[in-house]
């Protein structure tokens, strides 16, 4: 119940003209009058205020991203953080698995090169025997195909350490996504920080866009997702089945 | 044969040109995604694109429609090879008329395969 100017000012003059004759009820009656006035105005501010806290308490309880983030996304992105340990560590050790396997071949190369070399220089210095010229030709004949044998050997070992190198553009797509992500909660945060520091117009939520061919990068478990080919041969078949 | 390589890693474009070299074609050209990639075909003289899906700016698929939506270049044939291993993208992929699918990682043994089946289908028609 709110009075007008003109209502409050005739309260106020009853107040005092009662006082004045001394007549206490009528005071008593006028006085109410005024301070409902002040009470009913507080009750609406108090109301208002609780409303606006209630909002914000809902907003902030239906900012379903934010739960998203932190019920999805968040133990996704431990994954895929998990996903580039594993990638790196896999193609670090396919890379020095296959220079542990290429350094003995070069080595024997060399070694076995020396030891015609010194053969040879003897030979052409005439200080070889019949029969050790017998056996280095043995040895010439022998490693020349030792020669061809090894270095396709080196080059195809070569070849896999080059692609072992494919976790760089592998890891890298998880990692960007990962960066989007922390920049989202970050964003997220932001907006939470707002709500709590004042009531901030509610802002129209954004639906997070399911759109099945979008790019996503490497799956991460894929065994987990009928709907993810896991290897060439199922992506083969999948095209074959398509008349491709 | 001139071979446009177009994938946003560097090291990955490095790979490919790599076991393409191996397999006798020495003649490359490389672009970091569709928006790059597409002026280099326009340019001509590519006979074989080789392309990555997953890329800022335009994407490979995206570049796969372009190319197939262009009257000279519409005949290229298309090589994808990427992470992507949806089933709704692969089967998209073939619809936008991709020659072959690699999913990464890959092996050489992998990559030469399908090139050689997709010329293979070329030197049949």
């Amino acid at each position: 119940m709110e009075l007008n100017k003109t209502e409050q000012l005739e309260a106020a003059r009853a107040l005092i003209a009662a006082i004045e004759s001394d007549n206490n009820e009528q005071a008593q009656q006028q006085l109410t009058i005024l301070t409902q006035t002040q009470e009913s105005a507080l009750f609406n501010e108090v109301g208002k205020l609780t409303r606006e806290l209630h909002e914000s308490m809902s907003n902030f309880n239906l900012d379903s991203r934010l739960i998203d983030l932190t019920k999805n996304d968040m133990p996704n992105t431990r994954e895929r953080l998990n996903y580039v340990i594993t990638t790196t560590e896999a193609a670090a050790h396919k890379t020095l698995g296959f220079i542990d396997q290429t350094l003995p071949l070069a080595s024997e190369l060399k070694q076995t090169a020396e030891n015609i070399n010194e053969s040879w220089h003897r030979f052409r210095m005439k200080e070889m025997t019949a029969d050790e010229f017998r056996a280095l030709s043995k040895e010439i004949e022998a490693y020349l195909p030792e020669v061809t044998n090894h270095s396709e050997q080196i080059h195809a070992n070569l070849s896999e350490m080059m692609m072992a190198q494919g976790f760089q553009d592998l890891t890298g797509q998880v990692i960007r996504q990962v960066i989007s992500l922390v920049e989202e909660v970050e964003d997220s945060l932001v907006q939470l920080v707002k709500i709590a520091g004042k009531h901030i117009d509610e802002q129209p939520k954004k639906d997070k866009q399911v759109d099945a061919v979008k790019a996503e990068g490497p799956q991460i478990n894929a065994a987990d997702n009928p709907n993810v080919m896991n290897d060439q041969d199922e992506v083969d078949d999948l095209l074959s089945s398509l008349g491709f | 044969m001139k071979i446009l390589i177009v994938d946003d890693f560097s090291t990955m474009r490095r790979i490919i040109k790599n076991l393409l070299r191996d397999l006798g074609f020495s003649n490359t050209v490389e672009a970091d995604d569709g928006l790059t990639a597409l002026p280099i075909l326009q340019a001509g003289g590519i006979d074989f694109l080789v392309t990555d899906w997953n890329m800022p700016g335009m994407q490979g698929i995206d570049l796969l429609k372009a190319v197939r939506a262009d009257e000279k270049l519409s005949n290229i044939p298309v090589l994808m090879v990427t992470a992507e291993t949806k089933r709704e993208q692969i089967i998209v992929a073939a619809q936008a008329g991709v020659n072959g699918y690699v999913v990464k990682p890959f092996t050489a043994a992998t990559l030469k395969e399908k090139i050689d089946k997709i010329f293979e289908r070329i030197d049949a028609q």
